[in-house]
């Protein structure tokens, strides 16, 4: 299934939530969209459910020889930001009943909740009311009714949130495993770690504009032009012998024995570190490369300060 | 017209609030209050206990089976010993020239039935001192039979059978309305609460899944209406073979009468089912919102109609029976107290069927969007505005 979202806008009441958003998303790939609240993610998301309609702009849904507006919902599975399932019925009666809606017969039915309920090993539970399980454990059997129909896409909002570490872990492993199985995967998150591991394909968004997008790669050249390295000496410096040995350099000297060179351009590197050598051994040379959430932040930041004051 | 989808919700809705064994439970119970009723009321039946009755020598009345009219021998002022002393007496009466004092412990029930009895007595005391005939006194009682004759052919009278069962119906009817109201405003504002409906959203269309919703739940009021109705039947049943010790007769049952009922309940129930998760859709928190009350708007066309039951040919039970939204009280009525060519009830039905199939649309809209919005409630202006929009899903 793929994706292309062109130019759209939406507005609600007096906030303008989305502004001039196009990305695209390529068949079984897993596509991250990423931001603050309220940067918009949540109202892109009901607009590609079909929950909501852009004011203006398109979405081009293809699937097959199939073209749509949104995702029609035989091929949706959906987690939504606002979740919830019947508290006072039991996890298998709630996952029936939603397979049951999907059009799953009775024997498929229960071949996905084998399969599903041994993947969360929530096997031993299925018995139970669902007010009876733990959070963590409520938004596996959401995750389980976000694919028992086995969609073509697969949209999930804050798919992380409420989970601990190895229960993200185990999320993460889940989303890898529907990429496998060809299944296209759209997910809002904040967990920047767990994104970077998965995401093939990332929109980072604020107050309803795109900031970055693309591969991870390329997010990090959009957001650090520059890139940096770490230099560690055998012998402390002072900044006067930085001074004199690299007058036209971009570095800053973070610790006595540890100095952060940004580079502006090939060659650089190699014609520093032979100016170095001659004065001091050096222990080791590091390139620095920030993670996602180092990025989103820096992103954030330079954003907020190209935003005219209100 | 219902898609699966309808009906796998309207299944789910159905058995969610159907818990068998609480049912059976509180049927018993039902059974076991009517029995308790029914045994007190016999046990506490003074009609057929008997009463001795001291009376003076020389009043002659005879004794029937409640009352055993004597005559002792002692003094006035000894009897009236005797009924304070002990149960020798349960009356003593002491005629003068102008009336007859009972004297009595205490008021009861049956000293009501005595003085039925001794009124009888001097009545005929009376007529025979005037040397009347029983006929003469009986004419003096009733100098006229009153009788009405309706000219209108179509009339059957308002003291038929049938009213029992159009009375019936409307209470059967507000027994099926009410469990709607309950269940519905429960399941939607309940959903909405638990946060299902985005859920729900991806995978039905709101039209499919109110339908589904009305479906059931409709289902539910007929469930209660039928179990109240096989209830109240054992009831009637019990009481009359057993309490009352006479043979069981359902020949005032009018099968014609009751295969016009059945349609109009059923889309009745529906109608107004399908009106109340409009506005339960509208809902946001049920302890606080002001819209429920307007759910009960449903129980004024029973109201209406029980209002003029007993003008079942007036212009007013003829208006109620014809506009789409009350017929489904007033023409199963109508139909059980008057004569009608079969046309009126079938057209009237067809009308409350393409009022069921419009008011369908409308509902879909506004669940449409009522179901998506959290923490405030839209006003009427929107929930009109939504209802004459043409998106339903």
């Amino acid at each position: 299934m793929q994706i292309t979202v062109n130019d759209i806008q939406k507005s609600y009441a007096t906030v303008q939530a989305v502004q001039g958003v196009s990305f695209q998303i390529r068949p079984g790939e897993i596509f991250a969209l990423l931001g603050p609240n309220g940067a918009g993610k949540s109202s892109i998301i009901r607009m590609l459910v079909g929950m909501t309609r852009p004011d203006s702009g398109s979405i081009s849904v293809q699937h097959g020889d199939e073209v749509f507006d949104h995702v029609p919902r035989r091929y949706l599975g959906y987690l939504p930001e606002d979740r919830g399932l019947y508290i006072d019925k039991s996890v298998e009666k709630n996952l029936r009943y939603l397979a049951q809606l999907h059009g799953l017969s009775a024997t498929e039915t229960e071949q996905q909740l084998e399969h599903w309920l041994a993947v969360f090993e929530l096997t031993d539970r299925r018995k139970e009311e669902l007010k009876q399980l733990s959070k963590g454990n409520q938004q596996k059997v959401q995750l389980i009714a976000a694919v028992i129909h086995r969609p073509a896409l697969v949209i999930l909002d804050e798919p992380f949130s409420g989970l601990d570490p190895i229960n993200q872990e185990k999320v993460v492993q889940f989303l890898q495993r529907l990429r496998a199985e060809g299944m296209t995967v759209i997910l809002s998150a904040h967990q920047m770690a767990m994104v970077e591991k998965l995401a093939d394909h990332m929109l980072l968004m604020a107050k309803g504009k795109a900031v970055l997008a693309g591969t991870l790669s390329e997010i990090r050249t959009q957001a650090q032009p520059q890139p940096e390295v770490l230099i560690e000496t055998e012998r402390a410096l002072t900044p006067a012998e930085l001074e004199l040995w690299l007058p036209d350099l971009d570095w800053q000297l973070t610790a006595p024995q540890r100095l952060t060179l940004k580079l502006s351009g090939s060659g650089q590197l190699s014609d520093c570190l032979q100016r170095l050598l001659p004065h001091c051994p050096l222990r080791a040379v590091t390139m620095q490369n920030p993670d996602l959430h180092q990025l989103y932040l820096n992103a954030m930041s330079q954003h907020q300060q190209q935003e005219p004051a209100v | 017209m219902i898609s699966k989808q309808s009906i796998t919700v309207a299944k789910w809705e159905f058995l969610r609030f159907f818990k068998w064994k609480q049912q059976l439970i509180s049927y018993l119970i039902m059974l076991g209050v009517m029995g308790a009723v029914f045994a007190w009321s016999y046990f506490v039946d003074e009609g057929r206990q008997q009463y001795r009755i001291a009376v003076p020598a020389g009043l002659a009345i005879e004794s029937t089976e409640q009352f055993q009219f004597q005559q002792p021998t002692i003094s006035f002022a000894e009897q009236l010993q005797q009924l304070q002393a002990d149960e020798t007496w349960h009356a003593v009466l002491e005629p003068t020239s102008e009336q007859v004092i009972i004297h009595t412990k205490a008021g009861k029930k049956w000293q009501q039935q005595l003085q039925t009895v001794l009124q009888e007595y001097y009545r005929q005391q009376y007529a025979a001192e005037q040397g009347w005939t029983e006929a003469q006194l009986t004419k003096l009682q009733q100098p006229v039979r009153l009788e009405m004759r309706f000219l209108d052919d179509n009339y059957k009278g308002k003291d038929r059978p049938e009213k029992l069962i159009a009375l019936a119906v409307l209470f059967m009817l507000l027994v099926g309305l009410s469990t709607a109201f309950g269940q519905l405003l429960m399941s939607i504002t309940g959903e909405k609460q638990q946060r299902v409906t985005e859920q729900l959203y991806a995978i039905v269309t709101p039209q499919q899944w109110i339908d589904g919703k009305v479906l059931g739940h409709s289902l539910s009021a007929l469930k209660a209406m039928f179990t109240t109705t096989l209830m109240m039947l054992l009831g009637f049943v019990v009481g009359v073979l057993i309490f009352a010790n006479k043979p069981l007769q359902l020949d005032w049952l009018n099968f014609g009468v009751l295969a016009w009922l059945l349609p109009f309940a059923l889309l009745g129930v529906v109608l107004c089912a399908t009106f109340m998760a409009a506005i339960a859709a509208s809902i946001d928190d049920p302890n606080t919102s002001g819209k429920g009350a307007v759910m009960m708007i449903t129980w004024l066309p029973l109201l209406f109609t029980y209002l003029v039951i007993d003008s079942p040919t007036g212009w007013a039970m003829t208006l109620l029976s014809w506009l789409p939204v009350t017929s489904f009280a007033a023409m199963p009525v109508r139909l059980a107290m008057v004569e009608l060519p079969w046309w009126q009830p079938a057209l009237s039905l067809l009308l409350l069927v393409a009022t069921l199939y419009w008011l369908r649309r409308v509902t879909g809209r506004i669940f449409l969007r009522g179901m998506q919005m959290y923490g405030k409630e839209p006003s009427w202006g929107d929930i009109m505005r939504w209802a004459l929009s043409n998106k339903a899903d």
